[in-house]
C-alpha cells in the first residue's frame, strides 16, 4: 500500500468537515499500525471497498467526538450515544471513502464498489488487522474533538504493477 | 409540492428533510431503500424525489430504473457518494434529471432542486 493512496481519504474528510460541520479537521502525522487499542468508549464505523479500488477503512471516534459530531450533522441536542450518533458516524465514513474511491478511481468504466457501514461501540475491544495487511492510521484534531482514519486498500493499477 | 427522500441512513434523510422543511417544503415523506421507493412513487403522486445510490433491497439506481420501466416520470435528483463520471453518466442515462455528490451544502439542495423542478414549471421559494 502506497502513501500517496492515503491523500483522497485525507481530502475527503476535509472536505466532508467543511461542507457539511462546519469546522476544519487537521490531519496528524500519518504512522503504520497492525492494530489499534480504540479510546474507551469509543464508536468505530467501518466501510469496505471492491473491485478496481479494494480494502476497508476505519473512523475511530472517542465517545464526546462521535455525540458532538451528530450534533452538528442533526441540529438538535445528543447527549449520550444513541441511534442517532451510531447513524451520524456510519453516514460519514460512507462520505468518506465515497469521496475517495471516485478521486482513487478516476474514469474507469467500472468504479468500486462500497460495503454498507457497520458501526461498533463499546468500551472493551481491540482492532485486529490481518497480519499481512498493512494500515495507515491518520489521527486529526477538529473543533468537535479528536478522531482517526485507517485506512488499508489497494487499486488495480497497484495489484498489475502499474505504477499509479 | 410533496417530496421523496429515499436514503438508508437515518442521518442523511433528517439532513435532507431539514433541508427541504427550512426552504418551505411542508410536505416530505422517506422511504429507506429503493424497494420502498418504487412501492411509494407507485402509490403516490410526488412532485420530485431525492435518490441514494448505495441502499438495501434495491440499489437507488435500480429504484430509478424501475420507476422509468413504470412509465413514471416523475424528476429524480441521485444523492450519493458515488462520484465517478460512469456513475453520473449511468444515472442520467436511466433518466436522473440531476445528480447531487455528498458531501453538500443546502444551498447546493435547493439550487438543484429548484433548477429540476423549474424546468417542469414548479420552484421552490428559498427562505432567507
Amino acid at each position: 500500500m502506497k502513501v500517496e493512496y492515503i491523500n483522497p481519504f485525507v481530502e475527503s474528510v476535509y472536505d466532508l468537515f467543511t461542507t457539511m460541520l462546519g469546522c476544519e479537521a487537521k490531519r496528524g502525522d500519518i504512522s503504520m499500525t497492525r492494530k489499534n487499542d480504540p479510546p474507551s468508549q469509543s464508536v468505530v464505523a467501518i466501510i469496505g471497498l471492491s473491485g478496481s479500488v479494494c480494502g476497508c477503512v476505519t473512523m475511530v471516534f472517542p465517545a464526546r467526538t462521535a455525540i458532538h459530531v451528530a450534533h452538528r450533522l442533526l441540529g438538535c441536542q445528543i447527549d449520550e450515544l444513541n441511534q442517532d450518533v451510531m447513524d451520524a458516524v456510519s453516514e460519514m465514513i460512507n462520505i468518506v471513502a465515497g469521496g475517495a474511491k471516485a478521486k482513487l478511481n478516476g474514469d474507469q468504466d467500472k468504479p468500486a464498489n462500497l460495503s454498507l457501514p457497520t458501526v461498533i461501540q463499546g468500551a472493551d475491544y481491540k482492532i485486529q488487522h490481518p497480519s499481512w495487511s498493512v494500515w495507515l492510521d491518520i489521527p486529526f484534531e477538529s473543533q468537535l474533538g479528536p478522531f482517526n482514519l485507517c485506512v488499508s486498500i489497494e487499486t488495480d493499477h497497484a495489484r498489475k504493477g502499474i505504477a499509479s | 409540492m410533496r417530496i421523496l427522500v429515499v436514503d438508508d441512513s437515518t442521518t442523511m434523510r433528517r439532513i435532507l428533510i431539514n433541508t427541504l422543511k427550512g426552504a418551505g417544503v411542508t410536505e416530505v415523506d422517506e422511504a429507506c431503500d429503493g424497494q420502498q421507493a418504487v412501492d411509494a412513487v407507485t402509490a403516490t403522486q410526488y412532485g420530485l424525489v431525492l435518490m441514494d445510490w448505495n441502499m438495501p433491497n434495491l440499489l437507488g439506481i435500480e429504484a430509478l430504473k424501475a420507476i422509468r420501466a413504470l412509465g413514471n416520470t416523475v424528476p429524480v435528483i441521485m444523492v450519493t457518494t458515488e462520484a465517478e463520471k460512469g456513475r453520473v453518466l449511468e444515472a442520467l442515462k436511466a433518466g436522473a434529471s440531476n445528480y447531487i455528490i455528498k458531501p453538500f451544502t443546502p444551498a447546493v439542495i435547493m439550487e438543484k432542486v429548484n433548477a429540476v423542478l423549474g424546468k417542469s414549471g414548479a420552484s421552490i421559494a428559498v427562505k432567507a
